[in-house]
Formats: structure tokens, sequence, C-alpha cells
């Protein structure tokens, strides 16, 4: 017994001690090393297509403009001999980015990935994009964008985020529960002060026997509208990365929000304000371009009308832009990060811009693409989808903060959700709000201001 | 152990005699059992350690550490972290939402589930079908529970609306009310939660002797009488098991919470474990994540330990 007792000390020590080894590799297994990054893997890949260099792509996208990137995807695929595209939807923005980051962490990466106007810059300071300059050539040039929009990927003088999917807020309206209520239909609000006395004439609309609102606040990521119209009371999230959201101007903008909610009961917060709009329990809605084919669609299904127009204004008229954009992954290989340039360059041609705005409602990030048939026919004949390429005229790159400091967004649309539905003052909303992020800033400060 | 020392070959003794063939052989027997012992123990061993302790260990250290998940390197902070959390009010509202939320379902889960095994160990007509409907939401997908919940809760087309329109009133805004998303969740996690902890006291209940029933029959015991003395104190190893797992589970919840609130609104349902969450897959703070992981842990170890100590002492077994 003794000699058993001894033997299995012994195994044991060198058992834990090879499984000590054995977890070494998972002990160092954090941040990345500069190389040995594999390709994420995906499904088999068709024989046709088996001798092309296989180029991953996650997305964003879903229903319609998921569709859409997946019919250019085969269309591209269709049309050249070298590469093959396999389109990978990850859910939201947040969620590809969450995956992008699980993803470097397992140095099993993708190569293309569409981030959103947030999320990018979080890859960006952390040195895991490929700047994208050198790419352009005879196929694609910078020229060929809208400057504005390619711009908002630019920061050292170099592009690191190339525009795809980018939107505005524009103002939707039923133009029906309009002309139910008495109001102008050929037109939006001119300002916010006008938009406020519409909402005393469409008291007594109702629907379904329900009272028609005159607008709902989006529960998750309404900061990206609340952003336009602390811009539009003539104040900012921050200036440069000192946080301003606690003064006048935001929280007179939160106020106008609480008021109408609180006290004029013509607005509430919603999961979805956009299938609210779409069965006609508000009459107006601020969101993004890219939902027009959805609202139009649905529009033409129940039986109303639906109008767009600018995102009315208050001491200024401007609103921000948003959306999603392509970023190569600086770990991947070069072969791939060439050939997934070349679907970039395919995406980017005017013909398949054009589809994508046709489809999806999303801005021409190619400015040629205004001139294709399809889309000149489209803005020519439904006044709606013009709105926001004229609207581009007022756009304004979104406040540092909410692009840099991680988590800036939650915090301001959770404290914007204890407005909306606690009914608590903006100034003690903002206020705690603020101080969180400043506190957040200075943690990133640092690296932020070395890389911009 | 003298006399089974004794057994066992030490080699060559003092006098320079050998042990005998028959101890040898009982040597090697018991070195192949060993050995075999190792090659069942050892992959065993290696996967516990690799897939639940060293995780621990792993989170342990990134709680000392300030890291955004992407950057190569982590700094180490100490105990930064946990300072922070315990400085923060917005944390320390989370640890009272959590506790609302796990008290709230554990007890409402235990006295439904409990009650609704009662009413099911009767002789009535279609007790069956009723026993399989009350366990299938325990099998059904977080995602699907929160899709359905999402539409009952609906104030403007969800199935709750009537009830509250046949006594005149409107249907709260469950899920973006901070007054009503807590309760809402807590109804969707007790309907999900009740039918296992009836079918579990279900199986407990029919292995209570009858004999029991029968001689309180006999003094005259009333029903409630013969529950409180009777049926409860035997049913309480499987109300200790109940608790624990229960409590655990709650403490992890995460699913339908994601789906239906997403922690809001405001922080009205933010739990330890959405926190944990969003911490890092929102904020990508892995410092702040791990040490929320941490003192869920702690926490847990400490509540299981009491329940083990407090409650074992009233458990009856046969």
């Amino acid at each position: 017994m003794v000699a058993r007792a001894n033997l299995s000390r012994r195994s044991l020590l060198a058992a834990t001690g090879g499984a000590a080894l054995a977890l070494t590799p998972l002990a160092c297994g954090g941040g990345n090393g500069g190389s040995g990054f594999a390709q994420a893997s995906g499904d088999k890949v068709p024989d046709q297509y088996a001798k092309r260099t296989h180029v991953v792509v996650w997305h964003a996208y879903a229903d319609i403009p998921g569709n859409a990137l997946a019919a250019l995807a085969k269309k591209f695929n269709e049309s050249q001999q070298d590469v093959y595209v396999e389109v990978q939807f990850q859910g939201s923005y947040d969620e590809t980015a969450q995956k992008v980051t699980a993803a470097v962490q397992a140095k099993k990466i993708p190569d293309l990935v569409t981030f959103s106007e947030v999320n990018w810059h979080n890859f960006y300071l952390n040195d895991l994009l490929e700047p994208l300059d050198a790419y352009f050539g005879s196929g694609l040039k910078k020229s060929d964008y809208n400057q504005k929009l390619l711009n908002e990927g630019v920061l050292k003088g170099k592009l690191w985020w190339l525009p795809l999917a980018r939107s505005t807020p524009i103002m939707y309206f039923n133009k029906t529960l309009f002309h139910k209520a008495g109001l102008p239909t050929d037109r939006g609000p001119k300002d916010w002060d006008e938009w406020y006395g519409w909402t005393r004439q469409l008291k007594g609309i109702k629907v379904k026997g329900k009272q028609v609102r005159m607008e709902a606040y989006q529960k998750i990521d309404g900061d990206w509208q609340f952003q336009g119209s602390v811009w539009q009371w003539g104040g900012a999230y921050s200036n440069g990365l000192d946080v301003t959201i606690d003064q006048a101007p935001a929280v007179a903008a939160g106020e106008w929000q609480r008021k109408l909610i609180f006290t004029d009961k013509m607005a509430y917060m919603a999961d979805s304000p956009s299938v609210d709009f779409q069965n006609q329990l508000i009459a107006t809605l601020v969101t993004s371009t890219g939902g027009l084919r959805g609202i139009t669609e649905a529009a033409q299904k129940g039986g109303w009308e639906v109008g767009t127009a600018f995102v009315p204004g208050k001491e200024k008229q401007v609103v921000p832009t948003g959306g999603g954009g392509f970023g190569i992954l600086s770990y991947a290989p070069k072969d791939r990060k060439e050939a997934a340039w070349k679907f970039v360059e395919f995406v980017g041609k005017p013909e398949n811009s054009a589809y994508w705005t046709v489809q999806t409602g999303y801005l021409p990030v190619i400015e040629a693409a205004k001139e294709q048939p399809d889309l000149k026919k489209l803005l020519a004949d439904n006044p709606n989808f013009s709105t926001a390429v004229k609207q581009l005229d007022i756009v304004r790159k979104e406040d540092e903060v909410r692009l840099m400091v991680p988590n800036a967004n939650i915090l301001i649309y959770t404290g914007l959700q204890k407005i909306w539905t606690n009914n608590q003052p903006a100034q003690q909303v903002f206020t705690d709000v603020a101080g969180q992020i400043r506190k957040a800033t200075d943690k990133v400060r640092k690296n932020i201001e070395k890389h911009v | 152990m003298a006399a089974v020392d004794a057994r066992v070959d030490t080699g060559p003794r003092a006098d320079g005699t050998r042990a005998t063939p028959a101890r040898r052989g009982r040597h090697r027997r018991h070195l192949r059992e060993y050995l075999l012992f190792l090659a069942f123990i050892v992959p065993n061993f290696f996967f516990v350690l690799t897939f639940a302790y060293w995780p621990v260990v792993y989170n342990a250290y990134l709680s000392l550490t300030s890291w955004n998940m992407l950057a190569p390197v982590k700094d180490f902070v100490g105990l930064d972290n946990y300072v922070d959390l315990f400085t923060d009010p917005d944390f320390l509202g989370t640890l009272r939402v959590t506790v609302v939320f796990v008290v709230g379902i554990v007890v409402g889960s235990m006295v439904l589930g409990l009650a609704i095994a009662v009413l099911l160990n009767q002789k009535l007509v279609g007790r069956g079908f009723v026993r399989t409907m009350s366990f299938a939401p325990h099998i059904l997908s977080g995602a699907a529970i929160g899709t359905i919940w999402l539409f009952i809760f609906d104030p403007n087309y969800g199935l709750v609306r009537p009830l509250f329109a046949a006594v005149g009133a409107d249907s709260p805004n469950w899920m973006t009310s901070t007054t009503w998303a807590l309760p809402g969740l807590i109804i969707v996690y007790l309907w999900k939660n009740m039918g296992f902890i009836a079918t579990v006291y279900l199986a407990g209940l029919s292995n209570v002797p009858r004999e029991l029933y029968e001689a309180a029959a006999l003094d005259g015991s009333g029903a409630w009488t013969t529950f409180r003395k009777i049926t409860f104190p035997m049913l309480s190893p499987v109300t200790f098991f109940l608790v624990i797992t229960t409590t655990i589970g709650t403490f992890q919840a995460f699913d339908v919470l994601a789906l239906m609130t997403a922690g809001g609104p405001g922080s009205s349902t933010t739990t330890l474990s959405w926190f944990i969450y969003q911490q890092a897959f929102k904020a990508f703070d892995a410092g702040h994540a791990a040490a929320g992981a941490m003192i869920m842990f702690v926490v847990l170890i400490i509540i299981t330990a009491l329940q083990a100590r407090f409650l074992e002492r009233k458990v009856h077994y046969r």
C-alpha cells in the first residue's frame, strides 16, 4: 500500500505537469503575435470554384440588403476566374464586431468585414485594419466615391474604412394619416417647432381604436438619431474628446423628448419604431435611409402612402451619417487581401453600386451610380429615394467620443432610456452619463491621441 | 495497513533474499490496475482542468488586468477593477436587480412548482396531458420563449391586452417600462421553470410512503397539517436539490433576458450575467467583465455553501 501510495504521488505529479504543459499554449493565447492567422471556416467551396483564391466576407446585413450582397457576390463569382467570395451573415454590426474580436483571439479570421461607423475605430485603434490607399488603381479610384463619405474612413492621412451601406436619418411620414389630420402631405415640417404644432392636429386620429402618436424613440441604438437632435439644438456629444453631453443644448433636446412623452403623450420609446410606423402607430419616424425599401413595401401592403423629408432643424439643420463599410483585416495573407479587394472593386462599379442602392435604399456611395439608368429612374420616379441624396449637403461626421470611446454609445442610449421611460430629468441623466464617458475616455485617451 | 504493507514486494531484504514470485505477480497486478486507473482518469482530469478550472484561474488573472480583448498587451492593474465596481452606483444597482431577479424566480418557481406537483399528484382527469404541458416550457429554447412572450406582452397586439381591456385598463408597456420590465421577465422565467420543478417534485411525491399518510389519517390530521408535517419534510432532499440548482441557473440566466430586454430599459433588468456580457462584448472591457464574473463565482459559492449548511440540516433523508 505504501508503494502504491508513492507511485500514485509520482504519477499524479507527472500527470499534473503534463496537463499544465498542455495548458501552456492556452495561457499564452491572448493578444496577437502577428503571424499564424488562419482563415475563418465556411461552407465547402463549390467544385467549380475550388482552384480560386477563397475570400471570406463577414457582413451584418439580413433580409433585403443581405440578399442584395449575396446577389452581388454571386455575380462577382460568375464574372471572373480567380477569386471565390463567400459572404457570411454574422448578425448586427455589434455582433459582427464581437465575432471578429473572438476570431482575432482564435487566430481564425475573415478577410473582409463590414463594420459600422462606430465599430471600425476599435479595430483601427488596435492596429488590426489594413490601410486601403495602395489598393486603388485603374479599377477603382478614390475619386469615384462621394468624398464626404469616403473621408469618414480616413485617419492619419490613410484610408481604413470604405463606404458601402451608408445612410443618414431622414424623416418618414404617413401621408394618409397627415391627410386625415388636415396636415400638408406634399412636404415635411420646416422645423421642429412646426412639427410640434402638427402633433396637436394629430390628436384624436386613431387607427384600429388606438390614438396615433407623433413619433417613437428607438430603445437600442437610439443615440444615433438623438445625436442629430443634440446638433439641431446647437450642441454636441463632445468636442473632440471633451465630453459636452451634459451641456445646455443636449439637455434641452432631452427635455423636448421627455415633454413629448410624459406631458403631451404624443411619443414613446419602442423596441422597433420602424415596425410601429409600418403598423401606423406613429405618424412620423426618424430613421435610416436603409429602411426605405422595407417601409415602402409595408406601406403598399398596408394601403397607405409614405412620404420622406429632411430631418427638421431647430437652431441648426444638420444630420449625422451612419451605416457600414468595408474593412480588410491586416493579418489576412497578402493574396487574400488582394483577392478581397477585387470584390470591393466589383461592388464599387457604378452599375453594382446602383443595384445596391436601388435594392436597399442606402446612399449611392459611388457618384457615377446616380447616372445608372435604374437608379436614375428610381430617383426620378420616387422622390422618397432622392431625399437622402439631397440631404447629403447637411450631413456631419459623428462626434468623436461616440465613434472612438468603447461603450460611449451604450452609455448614452441607456441614459436616454431613463429619460424616455422613467421620466428622469435630462440634466440629471446626462450629468451621470457624461461622468461615465469621461472616465471611459481617460482610459483610451492616450491610444486615441496616438492614432488620430 | 501493516498487514497490507507486508504483502508488498519491497526489493531485496536485509538478509539478501528476494520477494517470492507470488508477491512480484501481485505487484504487477497492482501496477496494471493503477495504469488502468490513470487511463480512465487522465482524460477526464485533463478536460475538467482545461474547461472548468483553467477558465476560472485565467478569468481571475484577467480580472486583475485592463484589456480590450484586441490589444496584444494586458496591463496589470491589481484590484482596480474590483474597486471600480464596488464604488460604482450603477454596479451596486446591478447587484440589487440581481437579488430581486433571483429571489423572485427561485421562491416563485419553488412555490408554484410544488403547488402544481401537489395538484397533479391527485387523481384528476387529463392529468398526464397537463403534466406534459407544464413540462413543455422547460425544453423550449430561450429564443423561442423570448419571442413568444414579447408577443404576449406587446401592449398593442399582445395576448394580455384583452385581459386588461376586460377590466377597462390598458396593458402596461411591459418590456419598455422601467417599472414593468423586471416583473415581466420574472413572470417569463417562472413559466419556464415551474414545469421542471413540478416534475421533480412529482417524482419526490411518489416516494413518500403511503403508510405515513394512513397513520396521519388515523390520527385525524387535516390536509394542511399533513402537508406541513409529512409531505414537505419528506420532500426536503428534493427541495434542497432544486433550490441550489435553480439559484445557480437563475444567476446565470441570459438567453430570454438578452432577447426580451437586453438589460433595459435603462438598467432596470441589468443582472450580473448581463452586466458581464455587456462589459465583455459591448464595451470590450475584459477586466471589468472578468471582475464581475469573479464576483458572481464567489457569490454562488457562498450561497451554495450557506444553503448546504442551513438547508441540509433540515433535510430529511429516508
